[in-house]
């Protein structure tokens, strides 16, 4: 097969050629944030989930859901300003280790004079594994996405008016 | 660029019914070949089975000296423009172009460059990142041509691609096959059962009927020369007025009027003098004269022609319709008695509709 090494073509294609890795990454983002949702919730004790704040944690988890999902879309265009929302989710993934599951991993409830812990370690680390996965595709993701739109900005800056607008 | 041979090519159909009989061509490098022929004749079955996509069942397909009669479809090396696009809705028009490159693994830069050239030839460089429905008829034509192009394949295949476009597109959109035929210089193979397509496009034309080939030559061979009825029908608009007539020696006699014949016409109907031939006559050879009367049925003006069709009438009684395009505007109302004379005449044998030797010059 002939291989063509040109620099500039390669960069030209990206005119014509989407973003697919950062969007892809997006996509994992999201898909292991699902995964991490649904094992957050499992417990085998009491009602410690049972107040206020689980309905807070569920929106917010659709919200990221969909902010990923957008995030997706746009950084396929080279949209360099999704690209550091997208490392701002990503980030958050990471935070959020440090909350619901540390936090359930650290506290006890008392059951028929038993004190048991509320998230055994099994599931505490699923939990800590989607959340790192989650995270470092999306930050892998944006930062991919970051140069890549930064490349082509560049490049387009070099190209006439007309072809820009191709 | 290639040469394509057709030898005794057939298709037989479960319960022996035979769709293409004994088809033999000889398609030169850089031909642009046209098979026409109503709906039904064979002509799509033809092409298909250059294509791969239906099994020769007699015959071989030979291309640049190589049997290609088994190979299959995908290693053929040719290419094939749909009538309806076949173009992916999801996809760019830059992904669709690249996609078939794509499939064979080529290299990504490779493949760009090649559709940028192709879009280039097409003039759709400015459409690449647009989805097929954002598209016009013949925008989409052009993309369906431009995925072939960039394959570079030794035939390019067109199964009736102008049908879906409208009057006005179909006109540009033939312009610029031919274009890009002259700029590419590729054999190609062309379908279509509209004869001004194959009679602008061509450089030959196969005429089909029943699955049979009729005449091949070039679109002034067919027109002038029409080799029998059927292709001296189907070739020309309005198509060419058949009349039974008997000769007379110096004349011919039809229902209803008498045209004399020249010493050359003489000559040549020698061997049917006080037979009945078939006289052919287009439209545009009927001049305002006098040899015919013409029992007027409707008067179209075209603006450089008139179109008026009625029948013989030998003042008593209506015989053979006739339609004639006059040069000029003229006025006839229906039942005036309009009065031709024919400049061009074609003869055909009665029994077997071939046609008879030459006509005058």
């Amino acid at each position: 097969m002939k291989k063509e090494t040109d620099p500039q073509i390669a960069v030209d294609r990206m005119r014509y050629i989407k973003n697919k890795f950062s969007a892809n990454m997006a996509l994992l983002t999201i898909l292991f944030n699902v995964f991490y949702f649904v094992n957050i919730y499992k417990s085998d004790v009491s009602n410690y989930y049972y107040n206020i704040l689980i309905g807070g944690s569920i929106v917010f988890n659709l919200l990221y859901l969909l902010a990923a999902f957008l995030c997706s879309e746009e950084v396929k265009q080279y949209h360099e300003k999704y690209c550091w929302f997208l490392l701002v989710l990503g980030l958050i993934q990471f935070v959020r280790i440090f909350i619901i599951p540390t936090q359930a991993h650290n506290a006890y409830v008392v059951i028929a004079n038993v004190e048991r812990q509320v998230m055994y370690d099994s599931q505490y680390f699923r939990c800590v594994i989607y959340l790192v996965i989650s995270g470092v595709c999306a930050v892998l993701g944006a930062l991919k996405g970051v140069k890549l739109s930064r490349t082509l900005k560049a490049y387009e800056a070099t190209l006439g008016e007309e072809k820009r607008r191709d | 660029m290639a040469n394509l041979k057709l030898e005794h090519i057939e298709k037989i159909y479960d319960g022996n019914v035979k769709a293409v009989h004994d088809f033999n061509l000889d398609v030169k490098d850089g031909e642009l070949i046209v098979l026409v022929g109503p709906s039904g004749c064979g002509k799509s079955t033809t092409l298909r089975m250059v294509a791969g996509l239906e099994d020769i069942s007699n015959g071989h397909l030979i291309l640049d000296g190589r049997d290609i009669t088994q190979v299959p479809a995908k290693d053929r090396d040719m290419a094939m423009v749909f009538q309806n696009y076949a173009l992916y809705g999801h996809m760019t028009i830059y992904e669709n172009m690249a996609f078939s490159l794509t499939l064979r693994g080529e290299d990504p830069n490779v493949i760009h460059k090649k559709v940028l050239a192709a879009a280039d030839i097409l003039n759709l460089t400015t459409q690449l990142n647009k989805k097929p429905n954002q598209l016009s008829g013949g925008q989409r034509q052009r993309v369906a041509m431009g995925r072939t192009i960039v394959r570079t394949p030794k035939v390019f295949l067109f199964d009736e691609p102008l049908s879906n476009l409208d009057a006005k597109l179909r006109g540009s959109t033939r312009r610029e096959i031919l274009l890009l035929h002259k700029r590419l210089n590729a054999t190609m193979l062309y379908v279509t059962h509209d004869q001004t397509e194959a009679l602008t496009l061509a450089d030959r034309i196969v005429c089909m009927s029943m699955g049979h080939v009729q005449q091949v030559g070039t679109p002034l061979e067919l027109y002038d020369h029409p080799a029998n009825v059927f292709v001296a029908s189907f070739i020309g608009l309005p198509p060419m007025n058949l009349f039974d007539v008997t000769v007379k020696g110096d004349h011919l006699e039809g229902k209803g009027f008498k045209v004399p014949l020249n010493e050359v016409q003489q000559k040549t109907l020698k061997a049917y003098v006080g037979k009945e031939i078939i006289l052919g006559v287009r439209p545009e050879n009927l001049v305002e004269g006098t040899d015919i009367p013409v029992k007027v049925t409707s008067n179209e003006n075209l603006g450089m022609n008139t179109l008026v069709h009625g029948h013989i009438f030998d003042g008593n009684t209506k015989f053979d319709r006739i339609t004639c395009k006059l040069r000029g505007w003229c006025n006839y109302k229906a039942g005036d008695i309009a009065k031709v004379s024919i400049n061009r005449m074609h003869f055909f044998d009665k029994e077997t509709t071939n046609s008879i030797k030459e006509e005058d010059k």
